[in-house]
């Protein structure tokens, strides 16, 4: 199964829009004596939605630590925008334009819901604040050109404008994880890598952060991308532009959501010869008869 | 050589019996007992009370002390105390153990007297039988030490391997959440590990008493010591910490042997031994693991989901979060501006002798607010902020007297030097977790207490350093007030730091570091910063402190005597600038007010009501400061509402939740968008 995704050496090649925003050839990782990834190739095109699916285990969330640069692997490189940025750390990655959620979420309890944005925004726009800020009483003032619209816009989009000035500590599960989402988005990243963004949401709430994810991206003036993983498969499919499907550490199979939905070893992997799942009112908590692949149960 | 082991063994085997302690309650309630020196030292007093003050037979003072007194102690403390704190935050945990660290000892002397004690006897008879054993004299007391040893190693194993109740405890520290569903109780288990700790402590606390004296400032050094043992235990393994701390007895012992009795760096050396462990193994581990943290290996996942949030260290309770936030202008800045009016015109009303004593605590005020800023802002627990304001205060006196530097700048310039030191402690304790920073501090403020500030020049045969005072502020009223000038622009710094993309970003790095890093925050960076700011606060704390005494003494810079500081401060509040200056004068006023108005009796209380206050922090995280501001907010808002606070934001706050929880992301939220 080849698809535009998994053309020769990922990112090194230049497409048509330019070499790839994030991709990952021969990335095996080991705890110890296990190996969580084995070989495992990504490539995420500018501009697209790449989901990442698999049951328990798989090494979803570790691929996703590789691609971050929280985790480093054992071998493999990868690369964004066609540098090769394996032995950058997080924090320059970030900087570099890859943002992150995570399953649990990460957030500074201390700080106002705007202010997680502002601070996302400065890091990326203004590093140098951060240090000189402190001696600066009037920067309290100061915003960076760009930032009150950055992230008064996101606010309104993701609905938290009325929460804004509310401290992260004193909210629900449910709005922090749209939080999460913002502060990952106000940094303008070029990539942004999801964990889970869904689990927690009901089905209005979880269809339209969906709908929000489609729209940035194609929206987005700059190509950003998505790697999106998480247990809803029946969301996935139909977000992504092209979906990547591990099973123990290793990719299984990758093409278009149509390709990957008929394709066998997927189904092998998802407990026998069962049609995915087709996403029921219940959200992606009870799975719906059938849906043997919700059935694969939660955590990555 | 056999003559140094043998009596290596004595020591090594107190360290034992005392890390085994450290080591059963760490693992059994995640509380590492910085008291356990203090509760060694209250069984020993007790002890000493029995036998020696009531003139009780060693065997009847020996039973009561340590096999009823000392079990009772702990169940007490467990009932009172301990079972509080099962799902406190790390830092709350330790802070309460340093705040009855600090009440216990003060607590013996009110209770059992503070006659000055010479020597302390042990549980042999008077005069002491000495034996020789290989041709080596052994005293009985050194005897019934290698006894308990082998008592406690040989029962602890038995009873952890063998019995029912064994079994039951190595199943609560693998995992409490599981023990607790599986139909045992933890509590009764709980109560058991806590008799069985405070026991050994006052085991601890017996047997050394002959050797180190009945002085608290001791047994905490020997605990301390004992800490080395502990972290090479990387906290939890009961084998690991009992040899450890007998290797280190007898290495101790060894080291007397092979240097040159006479010079004064065979005693600092040999005081440096347990700290040289602890430096040696945490370097170990960090090149070999890259990070220690207290939480690798803990419990299972459920064990993980009820554990607190993000290591929360000293947070602020949600609600007294939001309603923070909802303060008007005026509701923020009303009380630290009376505050502030109120120290200005104190130097003017109150007498000469009370001036001297205004600018001292104006200067323990500035030396506070290294705390705000690294504990309260950063989250990061140091208990060396007085060998900060130690080493800038001697920096002060070298650049002044030696460089002939104005004493204002000579005072900035010690600043700098502790900043120095600051940058680099919060560098290398980067990778380390809540307790092991806290451990390290600790360790590093006895080390320069030990190697430096003892140096003769230092010292000057306890008369110290002089130090002058600026030509144009001799008069105390007039130092007063730079002492509050300084104290003001340094508030002005924190608060303004803490407000800033400074503060922002530290504050990201104190709760994420995944969510700081992947945000492009440096957390190394952050944390270095903090530390090394925080430092150089304490560090002209320290300097305008000695100036205004005229003299540097560095033993009053004793690590101990910090961890007094820290109590008091946490009391008053560890988040607010104006906690540290109503701390500063608390701290100076109290004891001088007993001093000249009350018996000096009363004196003795104030480390009980610190140390009580530091306890009571796991309750009131913001201190009695804000906790009663709070209330005299509400009783104000009553009367004239809506002056201080806008009552309408924690209104919008819930409101806001429930609609964003409601739409979610509303339908048509693609609409909406710019």
């Amino acid at each position: 199964m080849t698809t535009a995704t998994d053309a020769g050496a990922p990112g090194a090649d230049a497409g048509p829009n330019g070499p790839a925003a994030l991709a990952a050839q021969g990335i095996v990782v080991r705890f110890g004596g296990l190996t969580a990834l084995s070989d495992v190739s990504l490539d995420v095109p500018r501009g697209s939605i790449v989901g990442l699916v698999g049951p328990n285990g798989a090494g979803k969330s570790t691929l996703l630590g590789v691609l971050s640069g929280l985790l480093s692997p054992n071998e493999g490189t990868v690369r964004l925008l066609g540098d090769d940025v394996t032995g950058v750390s997080a924090r320059h990655r970030a900087i570099r334009g890859v943002a992150r959620t995570f399953q649990q979420p990460e957030l500074f309890m201390g700080l106002s819901v705007r202010e997680h944005l502002v601070l996302a925004y400065r890091a990326r726009v203004a590093p140098r604040r951060m240090w000189l800020d402190m001696l600066n009483p009037a920067a309290l003032f100061r915003t960076a050109p760009g930032e009150t619209d950055t992230v008064d816009g996101l606010l309104e989009r993701l609905h938290l404008t009325h929460v804004a000035k509310a401290p992260v500590a004193a909210l629900p599960l449910g709005v922090i994880r749209l939080v999460e989402v913002a502060r990952a988005l106000a940094s303008e990243p070029k990539v942004l890598l999801l964990d889970e963004p869904l689990s927690g949401l009901d089905i209005h709430g979880s269809e339209n952060l969906v709908s929000v994810f489609r729209e940035i991206v194609d929206r987005s003036d700059d190509g950003l991308a998505l790697v999106i993983v998480e247990h809803d498969v029946a969301a996935v499919l139909a977000l992504s532009d092209s979906v990547v499907v591990l099973d123990f550490g290793e990719r299984i199979a990758v093409g278009t959501p149509e390709e990957v939905r008929s394709d066998s070893a997927v189904r092998a992997a998802y407990l026998g010869d069962v049609e995915p799942p087709t996403r029921t009112a219940a959200g992606q908590e009870g799975p719906a008869p059938g849906s043997a692949v919700d059935g694969q149960g939660a955590g990555a | 050589m056999l003559q140094f082991v043998i009596a290596g063994l004595v020591l090594g085997g107190i360290y034992a019996i005392a890390s085994a302690g450290l080591v059963i309650t760490y693992t059994s309630s995640g509380i590492l007992n910085f008291a356990f020196g203090a509760m060694a030292f209250f069984i020993a007093r007790f002890y000493y009370y029995l036998h020696t003050q009531q003139s009780w037979s060693i065997p009847a003072a020996g039973a009561v002390a340590i096999l009823v007194a000392s079990p009772a102690l702990g169940i007490l403390l467990y009932a009172v105390l301990f079972r509080f704190l099962r799902l406190s935050s790390p830092l709350t945990k330790v802070v309460a153990t340093i705040g009855l660290s600090v009440a216990l000892p003060s607590l013996a002397t009110i209770i059992f007297g503070n006659q000055a004690i010479q020597s302390a006897p042990g549980l042999a008879p008077e005069p002491v039988r000495v034996f020789r054993f290989l041709g080596v004299p052994v005293t009985l007391d050194q005897v019934i030490v290698y006894i308990s040893v082998v008592v406690i190693v040989v029962a602890g194993a038995l009873v952890l391997k063998y019995s029912d109740v064994g079994l039951k405890v190595r199943a609560m520290v693998d995992s409490t959440a599981m023990t607790d569903l599986s139909g045992t109780n933890p509590t009764t288990i709980s109560i058991g590990v806590w008799a069985v700790s405070t026991f050994l402590a006052g085991l601890t606390g017996v047997l050394a008493a002959p050797i180190i004296g009945l002085d608290a400032t001791n047994f905490t050094l020997l605990i301390a010591a004992s800490f080395a043992a502990v972290i090479a235990a990387k906290l939890r393994s009961l084998p690991i910490a009992v040899v450890v701390g007998l290797l280190m007895g007898v290495a101790t012992s060894l080291i007397q042997r092979y240097l040159p009795p006479a010079s004064a760096w065979t005693g600092e050396i040999i005081d440096a031994v347990p700290f040289i462990v602890i430096a040696i193994v945490l370097l170990y581990s960090l090149v070999r693991g890259g990070r220690v943290g207290e939480t690798e290996g803990w419990g299972g996942a459920l064990d993980r989901a009820i554990a607190p949030q993000g290591e929360s260290k000293l947070a602020a309770s949600t609600s007294s979060v939001v309603e923070t936030a909802s303060l008007n202008f005026f509701g923020r800045y009303a009380g630290p501006v009376v505050l502030v009016a109120a120290a200005v015109a104190l130097p003017l009303v109150v007498g000469s002798y009370w001036v001297g004593l205004t600018s001292q605590a104006f200067a323990f005020a500035v030396i506070f607010l290294s705390w705000t800023l690294v504990t309260g802002e950063g989250g990061m627990l140091w208990l060396c902020q007085i060998t900060f304001a130690g080493v800038g205060a001697l920096s002060t006196a070298e650049f002044a007297n030696h460089q002939g530097w104005p004493v204002l700048a000579a005072i900035v310039a010690g600043g700098v030097v502790a900043m120095a030191l600051g940058a680099l402690i919060g560098f290398l304790s980067i990778r380390l977790g809540d307790l092991y920073v806290a451990l390290v501090t600790l360790t590093f403020g006895l080390l320069v207490e030990n190697l430096i500030f003892t140096l003769p020049t230092f010292v000057n045969q306890g008369l110290g350093v002089t130090l002058d005072r600026p030509g144009f502020a001799t008069s105390d009223t007039t130092y007063a007030y730079v002492c509050l000038a300084v104290f003001v622009v340094v508030s002005l710094f924190v608060v303004n730091l803490r407000r800033s993309t400074t503060g922002l970003a530290l504050n990201a790095a104190r709760w994420s570091e995944a969510g700081a890093r992947t945000s492009g925050i440096s957390v190394v960076q952050m944390k270095v910063l903090a530390g090394a700011t925080a430092a150089f606060i304490a560090g002209i704390g320290g300097g305008l402190l000695a100036v205004s005494q005229s003299t540097v003494v560095p033993g009053e810079f004793a690590t101990f005597a910090g961890i007094v500081w820290f109590a008091s401060l946490v009391t008053i509040g560890i988040r607010s600038t104006a906690a540290a200056l109503v701390a500063g004068l608390a701290f100076v006023m109290l004891p001088a007010l007993c001093q000249a108005y009350l018996t000096p009796q009363w004196a003795n209380w104030l480390p009980v009501v610190f140390g009580m206050g530091a306890i009571s922090a796991a309750k009131f995280p913001d201190g009695i400061l804000a906790e009663n501001s709070r209330r005299l907010r509400r009783l104000f808002e009553r009367v004239a509402p809506d002056t201080l606070a806008d009552d309408r934001f924690v209104e919008e706050v819930r409101a806001g939740v429930a609609e964003t929880e409601a739409v979610g992301v509303a339908p048509g939220v693609a609409g909406n968008a710019p």
